[in-house]
C-alpha cells in the first residue's frame, strides 16, 4: 500500500469509517481512565491542594493547541507544494479543533487561575499569547468560511496559517519580553524544578490521549470534509447508493 | 522600469486625493475623540497618548487597508500584471513603499503638532516619531498582505482587519515598551533596533509572499 492510495480521498473515506468509529470508542475508555486517573488515584499536591487536578485537562489541552497549530501548518505546506487534495482538507479542518483546545486551554486555565493566583485573568506571557494564538485560530476560519469556494478558501488560509506560524514565536518572545518588563507587584511563579513521577506519568498518559481524540476527531472531520466537497462527485453518489 | 512604476503609483494618489486625505482626517477626528471620553486631565492625557496615537494610527492603516489591491482587482490590472513579463515583486516593493509614503508618512508629519496639542515631552515625541518611522511600514506590509488574502471574498470590509491585528502585535508591543522607556529616562536603543530588525525581515520577504499570494487569490 503505498502513500498516493491512501491520499486517494475515495480510498480514504471508505475505509476510515470503521476506524474512526473504533478509535473514538477506544479513545472514551482510555479518556474515562485518564480522568479517574488523574481526579483520584494520582497524589494530592501539598501546596495546591486538590485544585491542581484540573492539570490533567489543563495541561495537555495547552500543549496540543500548539501541536496542532504545527500539524496544520505543515498539512499546508504539503497541499500547496504537492496539492494533495486529502492535505487540504486536514490543515483546514484541524483549525476547530486547534481554536477547540486553546479554548479549553485558556478556560481551565482561568478555572485553575482562581484559587492558586486569587484572580482568574492576568495578562501573563503565557495566557496573552495563548489568547493571540486563539484569535490567529479564529482569523484562519472566518478566512476559510467567508469564501465560497471551499478549495480557494483552504488555500488562503492555509497561506495565512504558515505564515502564522513564522509570526507564532515573535508574539511569543516578545509578549514574554513585555511581561517581564512590566512585572508586576504579585510575581506569578509557580513552576517547580520538576514535577514527581506519580503525577507526571498521568499527566503524559493524557496527553497520549488528547492526541488519540485530536486523531479521531481529524479523520472524523476530514470525513465530513470530503462529504462537503465531493458531494457531486461521482464515485461519492455511487457510495452513497449502494 | 522603476521610473514607470514609481509614476504610475504616484499618480494614483495624485488622482485621487481622497486617498491622502481621508486618513489624515481620520486620525485627527479619533485622536480629538479622546480627550472628550477621558476628560481634559492634562497629566493623564500627556501619560497616555503615545499609546493613544499607536491605537489611531493601527485604525488608520486597518481602514486603508482594504483598499490596497480591490481597485486594481475590480479593473482586473493585476490578472494582466501577474502574466506580463515584468518584475512584479519591484512594483508590490514600490506599491508598499508609496502606500506608506502617501498614507502614514502624512501622519507622522504631523506628529509636532500632536505633541503640541496634548503637551507632550520632547523626548516622546522623539520616541513617538521615531517608532512610527519604523513601525509602519511593518503595519502596512502586513495590511496589503491582508488585503490580498481577502481579494476573493465579496464583502470583506471587517475581514482584513480581524485577520491582521494579530500580527500587528509585536510591532505594538516594542514600540509601547520603548515609548515608555523615554517616558521614564531609560535606554530605549534597544527596541528601536528590534521593531527596525522586525521590518529588516518583512520588507524583503513581502513582496514574494505579496506575489504567491495574489497568484492564488486570482486562480479563483
Amino acid at each position: 500500500m503505498n502513500i498516493s492510495k491512501i491520499a486517494n480521498l475515495r480510498f480514504f473515506f471508505i475505509n476510515s469509517r470503521l476506524l474512526g468509529f473504533y478509535l473514538s470508542f477506544i479513545t472514551l475508555i482510555l479518556f474515562l481512565f485518564g480522568i479517574a486517573w488523574g481526579l483520584f488515584i494520582a497524589p494530592k499536591d501539598y501546596l495546591q491542594g486538590e485544585s491542581y487536578r484540573i492539570m490533567y485537562v489543563h495541561v495537555p489541552a495547552a500543549w496540543l493547541s500548539l501541536q496542532v497549530y504545527i500539524f496544520m501548518t505543515i498539512a499546508a505546506i504539503i497541499s500547496l507544494i504537492w496539492k494533495v487534495k486529502i492535505m487540504e482538507i486536514a490543515s483546514i479542518e484541524c483549525a476547530p479543533i486547534g481554536a477547540f483546545f486553546t479554548l479549553i486551554a485558556l478556560i481551565t486555565g482561568m478555572i485553575w487561575g482562581k484559587p492558586t493566583w486569587g484572580t482568574y485573568w492576568v495578562w501573563d506571557a503565557r495566557l496573552t499569547s495563548e489568547l493571540i494564538l486563539l484569535f490567529i485560530y479564529i482569523g484562519i476560519l472566518i478566512l476559510y468560511s467567508s469564501f465560497e469556494d471551499k478549495r480557494q478558501g483552504s488555500k488562503v488560509a492555509s497561506i495565512l496559517a504558515i505564515v502564522g506560524l513564522i509570526n507564532i514565536p515573535i508574539i511569543h518572545y516578545s509578549v514574554e519580553w513585555w511581561n517581564t518588563l512590566h512585572q508586576g507587584p504579585t510575581v506569578m511563579k509557580f513552576d517547580r524544578p520538576s514535577v514527581h513521577s506519580s503525577m507526571l506519568i498521568p499527566l503524559i498518559y493524557m496527553f497520549f490521549v488528547f492526541n488519540l481524540y485530536f486523531i479521531t476527531v481529524l479523520i472524523k472531520r476530514i470525513r465530513l470534509g470530503i462529504c462537503h466537497r465531493e458531494k457531486n462527485s461521482k464515485w461519492f453518489e455511487d457510495y452513497i447508493n449502494d | 522600469m522603476i521610473k514607470i512604476f514609481i509614476k504610475k503609483e504616484v499618480n494614483i494618489y495624485f488622482r485621487n486625493l481622497n486617498y491622502i486625505f481621508l486618513p489624515m482626517i481620520f486620525f485627527f477626528l479619533i485622536i480629538s475623540v479622546f480627550p472628550l471620553v477621558l476628560g481634559p486631565d492634562k497629566a493623564l492625557l500627556s501619560k497616555i497618548i503615545p499609546g493613544i496615537i499607536w491605537i489611531t494610527v493601527i485604525l488608520t492603516t486597518l481602514l486603508s487597508s482594504n483598499n490596497f489591491f480591490k481597485d486594481d482587482y475590480d479593473n482586473g490590472i493585476i490578472e494582466t500584471y501577474l502574466t506580463c513579463d515584468i518584475s512584479i515583486e519591484l512594483l508590490l516593493f514600490i506599491r508598499i513603499l508609496m502606500c506608506w509614503l502617501f498614507t502614514c508618512f502624512p501622519i507622522i508629519f504631523f506628529i509636532p503638532l500632536v505633541s503640541i496639542l496634548f503637551s507632550m515631552s520632547f523626548e516622546s515625541t522623539l520616541t513617538v516619531f521615531l517608532t512610527l518611522i519604523i513601525g509602519t511600514p511593518i503595519l502596512i506590509s502586513l495590511g496589503l498582505f491582508g488585503s490580498a488574502l481577502t481579494l476573493g471574498v465579496a464583502k470583506n470590509n471587517i475581514l482584513t482587519p480581524i485577520i491582521i491585528v494579530p500580527f500587528y502585535i509585536p510591532v505594538l508591543i516594542f514600540s509601547a515598551s520603548a515609548i515608555e522607556s523615554a517616558n521614564s529616562g531609560l535606554p530605549y536603543e534597544m527596541q528601536i533596533y528590534i521593531l527596525a530588525a522586525l521590518l529588516a525581515l518583512i520588507l524583503p520577504i513581502m513582496p514574494y509572499l505579496l506575489k504567491y499570494t495574489l497568484h492564488i487569490s486570482i486562480n479563483s
